[in-house]
């Protein structure tokens, strides 16, 4: 059996270009790898991991079997291997745009949250995946496998939430967001939507920043003491 | 004596499984291990093999939950409550031999139905801590049933993941219940 390892990209820990082509212009300079991996990924919508074969695969992308594996020469899996670290980029580069381009701690968490929640809910392949080959997706988010998960979503979130926590503060709110994207996600609220802004920022506003906002807080003012210190008492600490 | 067969076959289901795994175990073997003939095993099981084999994850995930709100009963206030079933629910997760060896060798066929089971569990311990969370107290405008819902959630994800935190340590446990758990409460 395939499973499509979620985690298998390395470059998801280190800060991406924000120039990252988005979905939608992706088809304007196709390269033919890019090409059957987005044939692939249609597949995946109609038939699922397990029942397409790089025949459908070479059909879908109007190539020949012989090119896939050319360009494939790990055949399947390292074709399915490709669809989902391909997948996972673009997850986590919008996501890395909604920090970026946050002006608050808050704006942050719940951008990133909604953005996240919103994308998963809406992946065609994934929610095909969630509902008819559950067994492909599933064992990645939980125990060691889920580990993993809230270990590189850290490692993408905590330098970008860093502009506001310290770095060790920041490595734990990047992954108790982990947690909950992951929690709304896989098992709806009744009374909360994670894909919508709204709901979203109720949520944190009670249960998150409290937690947080004091560690910026103390973070300020020990930055502030130091920037004292250093400068003789002139600072211009930014507002948050 | 209908409910004693029907939990005498996911016993021997149980034990089945513990030997041979999820894949290798088939009806027949839990019909031997149970003392009762594979016709009495599928009137109480009619969806054959995958019945039985959900239902007894089912009421694996039942008896670990109740095993937990059971360590957790005696504790005082919805604070020291968190702490001991993050403690054990922990523990018992990682002593969990039967459960530990499923993940190592066919995690395929037990997470799925796991997390079809992740809404009833979710109601089960949101349930469970509601009474505690009400005493405990709300900022005006806090739902308690939010609350409720958000602290079973943060409960949930760290029995499936300790992540940063290390769960054997009590203090580091406290710590988290305070900093993450109960801090808008």
């Amino acid at each position: 059996m395939t499973v499509v390892d979620l985690t298998a990209s390395g470059t998801l820990a280190g800060p991406r270009p924000s120039s990252t082509p988005s979905p939608s212009t992706g088809t304007t300079t196709t390269t033919p790898e890019r090409r059957i991996v987005d044939a692939a990924l249609r597949c995946i919508c109609r038939w699922g991991v397990a029942k397409t074969a790089l025949d459908d695969v070479a059909r879908e992308a109007g190539c020949s079997r012989a090119t896939v594996y050319r360009l494939f020469p790990g055949g399947k899996d390292g074709l399915m291997e490709t669809v989902a670290r391909t997948e996972i980029e673009r997850f986590f580069a919008a996501l890395a745009d909604r920090l970026d381009t946050a002006a608050t701690l808050e704006d942050g968490i719940v951008g990133v949250m909604a953005e996240a929640g919103h994308r998963l809910k809406t992946h065609e392949a994934l929610q095909y995946l969630l509902a008819h080959e559950p067994e492909a997706v599933l064992p990645r988010l939980a125990f060691s496998e889920m580990d993993q998960v809230l270990r590189i979503a850290s490692d993408f979130a905590a330098p970008r939430l860093s502009r506001w926590l310290p770095d060790d503060e920041a490595r734990r709110a990047a992954e108790w967001v982990a947690r909950l994207i992951v929690s709304y996600s896989i098992t709806p609220a009744t009374h909360m939507s994670i894909d919508d802004e709204g709901s979203v920022r109720a949520l944190v506003r009670t249960f998150v920043l409290p937690g947080l906002t004091n560690l910026t807080n103390n973070a300020n003012a020990n930055a502030s003491a130091t920037r004292a210190a250093n400068e003789g008492g002139t600072t211009n600490g930014q507002d948050h | 004596m209908a409910a004693g067969a029907r939990e005498r076959i996911l016993e021997a289901t149980y034990a089945c499984v513990a030997r041979y795994g999820i894949s290798k175990t088939t009806v027949e073997d839990a019909a031997r291990e149970a003392r009762l003939s594979r016709a009495t095993v599928y009137r109480h099981f009619p969806g054959g093999k995958d019945e039985l084999v959900n239902e007894t994850i089912r009421w694996e995930t039942n008896r670990f939950f109740l095993r937990l709100a059971e360590a957790v009963a005696g504790t005082n206030g919805l604070d020291e409550m968190l702490v001991e079933a993050l403690l054990f629910a922990h523990r018992a997760i990682e002593q969990h031999a039967v459960l530990q060896k499923i993940l190592q060798t066919e995690p395929e066929l037990l997470l799925p139905q796991l997390s079809v089971d992740s809404d009833r569990v979710l109601g089960f311990i949101k349930t469970f801590l509601r009474p505690a969370v009400e005493e405990h107290g709300l900022p005006p405008g806090t739902d308690p049933d939010q609350a409720a819902d958000y602290l079973s959630r943060m409960v949930m994800s760290f029995i499936a993941a300790q992540g940063r935190w290390d769960l054997t340590d009590r203090e580091q446990v406290r710590d988290l219940v305070r900093t993450e758990l109960l801090t808008g409460l």
